[in-house]
Parts: structure tokens; C-alpha cells; sequence
């Protein structure tokens, strides 16, 4: 590494560095506020809070300085921000899950330096595309097995192992996305040249385009299956944007569009769950006393935030049913107010837009599509429950990343937004913004070749 | 590629800000729609789970608090009154479902320690989790308050007492009431149930008949019409009446009676003790309707009375145009008949006026509101209300008021402890059409001692029984008014 290549990777950390500990100074503040506002007592546990804050926040961060110099310097602070503040709404909501939470905050960013550290050179997961198309599978199935799958809230999404319940979906989605940005860096000019011509049309040789098709129907049908709305909507939407994306044909899109209007439709006939749904997203108010009752809570807590909020430990966001969970945008913004929702927002506008920035500074087509995907992931399951919570589209539960409670879904967060600033790191090293050293396990290998060489000169000679 | 992800952002950015245009129109938009819902009861319970001030009287009983629920509670803050329903009429009730009313209600910003001057000094209370609750002090004195309900008994009516020089109210009493902490429970349903209740049975117990309700006064309005005609110059205190028992008016061939059909007249000291209609129905119709209802007015007649409580009534006499029509009407409201009513606090202030040397105060309850620390926040500054009369008159009305009590109407019954001379007025009100069963309110508005006035008082009793209705302003109002003024006095 030399100095000046050092610069721009000092720079990024060093920036990243002090937008972290922003965010940690407003979590602790909104942290003593809410206990402030709550009981009127500085909270008592705030020294062990502010040491487990900062170990987290330095752990992640200095994660991304060991393994990762070159990468976007925003992702990790506004991923903390929101980690942070939903922290902060879930501990005011309940001191027994935010103890769970802090545990599940520990995983997650262990689970962030993880991948960080495994996965250094984010074009060889190319290669694995299958195997993430089935274990992505597996993981969305494993729900459906008896013993270990169970439902909640009406959707069977959960399994539980031992002590553990988790969501195995939130991890199938990466995976997913891992395949389809490995399937389409493939064979997206094959798709996009179709070459298979039906009376007027061109379309995609069916050889091309059917394993993806198979993937993508196989794992919205199962989503479908398990009432998982929130989940099939998403990963609808993250198929096509991929393939529009890969194949910059307009048609994908309009097809694809079609598609969702002609399985939107059927599945309002077909299913009850769903049709309920639509009547409450249109009408809560008529139907307060049944379905409809936690949308009228949730606006009736959005009302009395208003624009300042109620103040932070001040509102009653306990009246809210899973305030923690899927709602907790709404607990937000009652004591935040239009201030701290919009604030929510902002920051997710933020990550994706570096999460596209990334995508768009990759040259190799398999990372640009892979950021794509995990930024679509993020940006469209914040908008499908913040736009379920304020009535902007019909309710589907899922959680909201980073913020909401719950450990699959942050552990799983963590892991994408690893992916992403790997890409971001990789591709700054393309660009020769820092030097491309050695990994790890490449300067592992080596150090073997070498030893190997020192014992059998004779095989390099061989060799050549 | 990156062009469709240039337009992936464009569509992501589109749909955020389809999201916070949605929230303005939740947050701003729709919010007061939103808080106003009646099923949203998020205002109402944080309301109801704050701590809440005291209510006590000037002599620093209790009368409202709030007391701690025991954990695991529905809420965390009961709101209790120690008195029962001996001040019900004037603390009002704190309740989750159902609202407040009286002080509970007008003074909820101190007492829930929300007003802007709280907020600030209670800064610190963000910090060391005291309070910032406000405490209202009344100016009723819990014993002449204790004394009223006693005097009055079980018998349908009011008493109020005030001090003629500030408008403090010292004492209200009203009956029927209610037990406010039947009211203020917190299983909802059943203050509910208990408020429908109220509401049905006869009596209206949830209405204060001493300031929220008016009757007619009878003789006790014979005060208003001397003071117009003394003011006006049409009598003085030489002028005479002949004996008559009746007198025809003109516009009708019905005669005009004195009370029991009496022969009665004289100079105006021996009418106004005695108590004769005639000559008072004479001053009316000679007076005329501009001069009497501009009288009336002068005394505050016709205009809700500036209480520091909700909801307070007017008196009402009638307007000019009715009266050049119905002169024999005028002649009854000369004295207190007819479609006079008065509202039994108006008639205290009556008789504070008169004790005031003319000069009619505003009626007030609360005396002062205190922050947390005993810091005053607002301390009531008395103000005028009405000049109806001149000192003149006044101190002639004081003269006429006290040969009531000595030679007159209330001989019977006002004699104060100690020596004490009170001035009054009695009158009975005569409810019933001729042929009818009798009827009658009986009244009695007075002040003590009559050379330095410190209590006005006013007792009314509703004539729903056949005890009431039998006896008279100075027999059954007067003992009332000596009882409690006998309390008063000896403080």
C-alpha cells in the first residue's frame, strides 16, 4: 500500500468514523430522553448502555477499516442511525425485548464483520448462483416442515430450533438476490437479444430464460403459500427490477408489471387474507373494533405526534398492537413527529442512494446487479411497510429494516449491508483508489504455493 | 446499465416522496380530525394518568386529590373527594370517559400543571421527576360551607354566601347534589351508568340550582324596584301608601292582591317591612317599563352572571316592548311575580350590592391557583361588576332591610347570635294559579352585621313540599339564614 493511494481509504474512514459516533451521540441522547420522558429519571443503566453503544459501533467500525478501506463511507452510519433509533422505541416500548434486541445487535454486527472478512472478493459468489438458489429454497421452505415451522400473525414464516426463533425468509432474500445477480450477469445479453422469434415476436430462447423463471415462480408461490404478502411483493418487485435492470428492455418491465396486476387481482379473488387487507387499507375506520383497529391506532398516534411529536418516552405508542414490529414507524412518529418520520425516511433515500451509487461505480456486471438487488431489497421492503402503516399501499407485515424488532431481520440487514460495502470496497480497488492488496486468504495461499515450491522445485520446472 | 439505475433512483425517490406527502397529510393534514376522533382516547388517558393537583377551601381543607393507585392498576392516579358531595357543585368531576366540570374543568391546565408558566418552571422536573401539578385554593370556608348543608337539611334549595366587598364566594350549597366520587371511577361503564342516572331523576342533582338554575323570587325582588324608584326620585322615604288590599292596574279588570289578601299601606319603611304588594305594584307600573327593565338591567338582569364556574345562568325580568303591552305584569314583576326569575347567587349579589354601598361585585370562586412549590400563579383580583344604586339609596335600603328583621317579615327568625343586627328581605314566590293547591318558593336575602357588612347570604327553598309551600321567606328561610350566619359571625 502506498501513501497516496492510502489518502482517499483515510479520508472515507476517517469520515465514516465520526458520522458513527453521530449517530451513536443521538442514540444515547434519544436514549436518556425517552427514559426522561418515560419515568423522569436519567436511565439507570445508562454507563453499561453507552460501553455496549460504543462497542458496537467501533466493533462495525472498525471492521470496515480492517477489511474494507475503500468502501462508501455512509452505509455503516445511517444503517446505525436507524439500528439506533429503533433501539431506542423498542427499550421504551419494553425493557425485556430491548435486552433481546441488544443481544441480537451483537450477532448482527458480528455477522456484518463475518461476511466482511469471508467473503473478501465479492465476484467469486458469481459462481455459487445455484447453490444460493437452493439454499435460499431450503431456507424458504424450512418453515413448511413440520416441528420446526410454525406461524405467527397468520403467515408461516418462522422456525424454531432450540431456544431460537427466526425467519428464515429475511436470509432467503439475499440469497435469492445473490442468484438472480448471478444467473443474469450470465445470461442477460442471451435474454435481452431473443433471438427465439414467435410469429411477430422475438423472445428469449426459453433455455435462457426458464431456469430464472422457475426460480423466481417457485419462490413466489411459496411466499404466496405461506401468506408471507410482504415478502412475495417484495422479492416480485426485486425480480423485475433485476432483469429490467440486467437487460435494459422496457418490455421486461411493462411484462412484469402485467404480470403483478394479473397475480394481484387473482389472488384478491383467491385469498380472504388478502381482500381484507384492501378493505382495511381502504377503510379502516369501518372496520375499527376488528382488522382495521391497529391501522386506526397507528394513524390516530401518527395525529397526535403531529409535528414536533409527542416528545420521545411522552406519547403512547403501547396502544399501537406490534408497535415494535411491523408498526414501529408509526411509534416513531408519534413522539418524533413529521420531523422524525421524515428523518426516517431521509435516511433511507440515503442508504439507497449509496447503495446505487455502488451499483453504478462497479464495472463488473454480476456486483452491479448484485447491489442493485440488495438495495432494491432494502429501499422497497422500507416502502412496503412505511407505505402499509400510513395507508399509502395495503398492509403487508414485514419488518422495517434496521429498525424494527426482531433478530432475523437485523442479523440479515447487517449481512446486506456487508455485501453492499464490499462491493463499494471492491470496486473502489478496481478503480485504483486504494490498493488492491492481497486478502487474506490469497496471501494464505500464496505463503502454501511458496513453501510448496521451496519443497518440490520440481513440479514448478515441471510445470513449465 | 446504469441508466435504468439512474431511473431505479428516480422511482425510489418518487415513492419516498409519495410517503411524506402522506405523512404531512396524516401528521398536519388530518390531525386534528385524527385527535378529535372519538374513539381515539390517547389525549384522555395521558390526561387521566397524570398526577393532578389539589382543590382545597380558603381555610385549606382538601377537597379534590388525587391519590395513587395500588400497581397493576389500570390507571395509575385515582381522583378522590374527601367531602363527598359537600362540594361537589363546586370542584366538579375529573373523569376518563365523561369529561370534567366546575373547577376540575376550568382549571385543568393548573392542576394537570400545563399551563405555559408551569411548563417553564417545571423544567426541572424533566430531571428529578417531581411533580409539576398545580393546586387551586377556593374562597369557600369549609365551615360555613359545612353549616349551609346542615341549615338546609334535606329540603329542595340553595344557599350562597359572599362577601359584599370582594364578590368571594364563601359559601354554595346546593340540594339535591351528588357524591363526586361516585362519578369519578374509573370503570367507565359505570360512571356512565351513574351519570344517566343522575340525569333521569328528579331534582336535576347534577345542576347547581344555587348558580345554574333561576326561580322566581317573590318579595325578595322588592329591593330591585325600591332601589329603581329611590334612584329615579319617584319615592322617597317620607312617600305613603293608603290602606288597600287590592289594586286594579290599568289594561285588565283582574285586581292586583297583597299576600293572604290583606289590608295594607303606609310610609315606605312600614310597606317594605310588612311586605305589601300593592304599593310596589304601584311603583312598577309608575315607574314604567323603560325605567324598570333599565333598572333591572343596572342590576345585572337578563346577562349570564361572570362566574368563575361553568355554565352559570342569567335572571330574567322581561323586555320593554312586553311589558307597555302587559302593564299588570309589570306591576306583578314589581314584586317578584309573573316571569321574574333570579338566579339564587344573582340574588346574594343583590343583597352584597346593598351591604357594598351600591356597588355590585363579580362573583368568584376561586380565590387563587399555586404551582407546585406554593407559588402563586394567578391570585383573583376582585373586580366590579354593576353600580345599580347610589350609596344613598343603599344606605336606605339597609335601613328598610333592618326594620325587616326587627319589626317585619323575618322578626321571627333572624335574630343573630351575640346581638348581631342583620338587614334582609324575605319573599315567598306564589307558584300556583288562584284555585290551585298553594305553592311557593321561600326566600330570604340578607347581610350581616348591617352596619358592617361582612356576609350577604341568600337561602332559597324549592316549593316541592307541602312544609315549604305552607310557610313563608321569613319562617323557613330565615332560621336557614340565622344558622348559617351565626356560624359566620362567630369565627
Amino acid at each position: 500500500m502506498t501513501d497516496t493511494n492510502n489518502v482517499i481509504a483515510a479520508r472515507r474512514r476517517s469520515t465514516e468514523f465520526r458520522l458513527v459516533l453521530m449517530a451513536g451521540i443521538i442514540t444515547a441522547g434519544a436514549y436518556t430522553l425517552a427514559s426522561l420522558g418515560q419515568n423522569s429519571v436519567i436511565p439507570p443503566r445508562i454507563l453499561p448502555f453507552l460501553a455496549v453503544l460504543l462497542l458496537v459501533l467501533m466493533s462495525a467500525h472498525i471492521g470496515v477499516r480492517w477489511l474494507a478501506q475503500g468502501a462508501d463511507s455512509t452505509l455503516l452510519p445511517v444503517a446505525t442511525l436507524l439500528n439506533g433509533i429503533g433501539y431506542v422505541m423498542i427499550a421504551r416500548l419494553s425493557e425485556r425485548l430491548a435486552g433481546l434486541q441488544t443481544t441480537w445487535t451483537f450477532v448482527a454486527v458480528a455477522a456484518f464483520v463475518g461476511v466482511l472478512f469471508v467473503i473478501q472478493r465479492v465476484n467469486d459468489l458469481a459462481r455459487y448462483k445455484w447453490t444460493f438458489f437452493f439454499f435460499g429454497a431450503g431456507l424458504l421452505l424450512l418453515p413448511m416442515v413440520p416441528g420446526i415451522g410454525f406461524s405467527s400473525g397468520g403467515a408461516r414464516i418462522w422456525v424454531s430450533v432450540g431456544p431460537i426463533n427466526f425467519q428464515p425468509g429475511e436470509f432467503a432474500k439475499i440469497a435469492l438476490a445473490l442468484f438472480i445477480a448471478g444467473y443474469l450477469a450470465d445470461n442477460r445479453e442471451l435474454i435481452a437479444a431473443g433471438t427465439w422469434k414467435v410469429g411477430r415476436f422475438y423472445l428469449p430462447e426459453p433455455r435462457h430464460l426458464l431456469p430464472l423463471l422457475a426460480a423466481w415462480g417457485f419462490s413466489v408461490v411459496v411466499m404466496v403459500g405461506q401468506k408471507d404478502l410482504g415478502s412475495s411483493l417484495l422479492f416480485f418487485t426485486l425480480f423485475i427490477v433485476m432483469v429490467w435492470v440486467a437487460t435494459e428492455k422496457t418490455s421486461f418491465l411493462v411484462i412484469g408489471l402485467g404480470l403483478f396486476a394479473t397475480g394481484a387481482t387473482a389472488a384478491y379473488f383467491m385469498f380472504d387474507h388478502v381482500q381484507t387487507r384492501v378493505a382495511i387499507w381502504l377503510d379502516p375506520w369501518s372496520r375499527y373494533d376488528g382488522k382495521g383497529y391497529q391501522i386506526a391506532q397507528a394513524m390516530y398516534a401518527l395525529g397526535s405526534g403531529g409535528v414536533g411529536g409527542t416528545g420521545l418516552g411522552l406519547g403512547d405508542p403501547t396502544r399501537i398492537p406490534e408497535a415494535k414490529n411491523d408498526f414501529i414507524f408509526a411509534a416513531i412518529g408519534e413522539e418524533l413527529g413529521l420531523f422524525g418520520s421524515t428523518a426516517i425516511l431521509i435516511a433511507f433515500l440515503l442508504l439507497i442512494g449509496a447503495g446505487l451509487r455502488t451499483a453504478m461505480r462497479t464495472s463488473r456486471p454480476f456486483e452491479k446487479l448484485l447491489a442493485v438487488g440488495l438495495t432494491t431489497i432494502l429501499g422497497m421492503q422500507a416502502f412496503i411497510i412505511i407505505g402499509g402503516v400510513i395507508r399509502v399501499v395495503p398492509l403487508t407485515g414485514i419488518t422495517l429494516p434496521f429498525v424494527s424488532y426482531g433478530g432475523s431481520s437485523l442479523v440479515a440487514n447487517y449481512v446486506l449491508l456487508a455485501l453492499l460495502i464490499r462491493v463499494s470496497d471492491s470496486s473502489a480497488r478496481r478503480l485504483g483508489e486504494i490498493a488492491d492488496s492481497a486478502t487474506f486468504s490469497e496471501r494464505f495461499a500464496t505463503r502454501l504455493a511458496q513453501r510448496r515450491v521451496r519443497k518440490h522445485p520440481e513440479e514448478l520446472e515441471a510445470m513449465s | 446499465m446504469n441508466q435504468r439505475i439512474r431511473r431505479l433512483a428516480v422511482v425510489l425517490i418518487v415513492l419516498y416522496v409519495v410517503l411524506f406527502a402522506q405523512l404531512n397529510f396524516i401528521q398536519v393534514g388530518q390531525k386534528p380530525t385524527l385527535d378529535a376522533d372519538t374513539r381515539n382516547t390517547r389525549q384522555t388517558v395521558r390526561d387521566y394518568n397524570d398526577p393532578r393537583g389539589d382543590i382545597r377551601t380558603s381555610d385549606d381543607v382538601v377537597i379534590a386529590t388525587s391519590v395513587r393507585n395500588k400497581a397493576g392498576s389500570e390507571f395509575d392516579w385515582q381522583r378522590t373527594y374527601p367531602e363527598g358531595d359537600l362540594y361537589s357543585a363546586i370542584t366538579g368531576y375529573f373523569t376518563f370517559g365523561y369529561g370534567a366540570t366546575q373547577i376540575e374543568k376550568v382549571q385543568n391546565d393548573v392542576l394537570a400543571g400545563r399551563t405555559i408558566e408551569q411548563q417553564i418552571k417545571g423544567f426541572r422536573s424533566l430531571f428529578n421527576g417531581e411533580n409539576t401539578t398545580g393546586t387551586v385554593e377556593t374562597t369557600i370556608d369549609a365551615d360555613i360551607q359545612q353549616a349551609a348543608k346542615d341549615a338546609l337539611g334535606n329540603r329542595e334549595g340553595s344557599v350562597v354566601v359572599i362577601e359584599p366587598a370582594t364578590g368571594a364566594v364563601i359559601a354554595m350549597w346546593s340540594w339535591p347534589t351528588y357524591d363526586t366520587n361516585l362519578v369519578a371511577v374509573q370503570d367507565n361503564e359505570l360512571a356512565g351508568d351513574v351519570l344517566n342516572y343522575l340525569n333521569d331523576i328528579p331534582g336535576k342533582p347534577l345542576l347547581a340550582n344555587a348558580y345554574q338554575e333561576r326561580y322566581m323570587p317573590g318579595s325578595t325582588f322588592k329591593v330591585i324596584t325600591t332601589a329603581a324608584a329611590l334612584d329615579d326620585g319617584l319615592i322617597t322615604r317620607e312617600s305613603t301608601w293608603a290602606d288597600e288590599s287590592e289594586f286594579l292596574p290599568p289594561q285588565t279588570t283582574d285586581p292586583i292582591q297583597n299576600y293572604g289578601n290583606k289590608v295594607c299601606g303606609g310610609d315606605l319603611p312600614e310597606v317594605f317591612l310588612r311586605s305589601c304588594n300593592t304599593p310596589f305594584a304601584r311603583i312598577a307600573i309608575e315607574l314604567g317599563p323603560e325605567k324598570m327593565v333599565a333598572a333591572a338591567k343596572r342590576f345585572g338582569i337578563g346577562e349570564v352572571i361572570p362566574f368563575d364556574l361553568p355554565r352559570s345562568t342569567s335572571s330574567q325580568f322581561g323586555d320593554v316592548e312586553y311589558f307597555t303591552q302587559n302593564l299588570p305584569l309589570l306591576g306583578i314583576g314589581g314584586f317578584g311575580q309573573g316571569n321574574t326569575q333570579m338566579v339564587p347567587l344573582h340574588m346574594a349579589m343583590v343583597a352584597a350590592s346593598i351591604a357594598h354601598g351600591g356597588v355590585m361585585m363579580k362573583p368568584y370562586v376561586i380565590g387563587a391557583t399555586y404551582d407546585h412549590d406554593g407559588g402563586v400563579l394567578q391570585r383573583t383580583v376582585p373586580t366590579v361588576w354593576k353600580t345599580p344604586m347610589t350609596p344613598a339609596t343603599s344606605a336606605l335600603l339597609t335601613e328598610l332591610m333592618v326594620g325587616v328583621v326587627n319589626e317585619g317579615t323575618a322578626k321571627c327568625c333572624m335574630n343573630l347570635a351575640n346581638g348581631i343586627q342583620a338587614a334582609a328581605k324575605t319573599g315567598t314566590a306564589q307558584l300556583n294559579a288562584a284555585g290551585e293547591p298553594e305553592r311557593s318558593h321561600a326566600w330570604i336575602t340578607a347581610f350581616a352585621p348591617a352596619q358592617a357588612p361582612k356576609y350577604a347570604i341568600v337561602v332559597m327553598l324549592k316549593g316541592t313540599t307541602a312544609e315549604i309551600s305552607e310557610g313563608t321567606g321569613g319562617t323557613l328561610a330565615g332560621p336557614v339564614a340565622k344558622k348559617v350566619l351565626d356560624v359566620a359571625l362567630a369565627q
